[in-house]
């Protein structure tokens, strides 16, 4: 909950008036997702190995998200804040995966 | 007779081992070459230019996955070869905003990673046909390997599950020596050998 005031911790600091807002879009954060897409290139094992490697899964979830993308044509990989899910989706493009992210809609 | 991967010990000291001979080395880092020349190419040349006509086969054995050699390019919506948007994909489809400054903000780091990996694997089979790969050479091979065939997959018009099943079927009827017969053969030799190397890093 950023941007949250509370004017009457103790504290030695010079007491504020007021805080004011402090932006006008703070909408609550929107979750974002990272998205694997189906290919007909990259292989079940390796699949689960990225997975497995770069999101610490273990081998069973590995493999039902694997299995999730092979079969319905795309699988959530992951959720959190944007940021991170761009720097899981750089991964994966890394890695060679059909990925995207997006907001949590 | 090529060997695809096993492991050797486990951990830390975990090693990947296959036999391949000099001709199927030569392939491989050949096309890795190939992947590295799309990722990182030279100054955009004016129209008509032959910049490219160096990088052909290279191997006098058909396969080439260089722009200049594929007759039905069909450019993504950015203009880029298609082989080249499927190794740095699109990655949000809902913003095109967003989505750009992804790419200006990754597109540059990608490359040179993959660059990185392909550099380092085509160098690894050009060495001895025993090849011993220690972790962080064997995860530089597995995803060089991967963009390899993404590139390949791409410019044989691999883009969906039954793509694969059709093309199957119709190598049975051409020619051995037909360019996308051949190109069939590589690409089937390069899944049989990630596949090894690929199921000796999982359970390893």
């Amino acid at each position: 909950m950023p941007g949250r005031a509370y004017p009457y911790c103790v504290s030695l600091a010079p007491v504020q008036e007021e805080v004011t807002a402090t932006g006008g879009d703070v909408a609550p954060d929107t979750p974002w997702i990272t998205i694997v897409w189906n290919d007909p290139v990259n292989l079940m094992s390796y699949v689960t190995w990225v997975l497995q490697n770069h999101f610490g899964y273990s081998r069973k979830k590995s493999e039902k998200l694997m299995m999730d993308v092979h079969t319905q044509g795309r699988a959530v990989v992951a959720n959190g804040t944007r940021e991170a899910m761009e720097a899981d989706t750089e991964a994966l493009h890394g890695y060679g995966l059909w990925a995207t992210f997006q907001k949590d809609e | 007779m090529a060997r695809g991967f096993r492991r050797k010990g486990s951990g830390r000291q975990a090693r990947y081992v296959a036999q391949l001979d000099p001709l199927e080395r030569a392939t491989v880092a050949g096309l890795m070459d190939q992947v590295r020349e799309l990722l990182d190419p030279p100054a955009p040349v004016p129209e008509g230019g032959d910049a490219f006509a160096s990088i052909v086969a290279g191997l006098g054995m058909g396969v080439t996955v260089a722009a200049e050699d594929q007759s039905d390019l069909d450019p993504d919506d950015a203009g880029r070869d298609p082989a080249l948007a499927r190794l740095l994909p699109t990655a949000n489809r809902q913003d095109d905003e967003v989505a750009a400054e992804f790419r200006r903000l990754t597109e540059t780091g990608l490359r040179q990673r993959k660059a990185a990996a392909l550099e380092t694997s085509a160098d690894l089979l050009r060495g001895e046909d025993k090849i011993r790969l220690d972790a962080g050479q064997s995860r530089a091979v597995l995803a060089a390997l991967t963009d390899v065939r993404l590139v390949l997959g791409e410019r044989m018009g691999l883009r969906t599950d039954e793509d694969v099943q059709v093309l199957e079927a119709a190598a049975q009827d051409l020619d051995p020596d037909d360019p996308l017969a051949y190109a069939l053969a590589v690409y089937d030799f390069l899944t049989w050998l990630q596949e090894t190397l690929a199921s000796a890093m999982l359970d390893g």
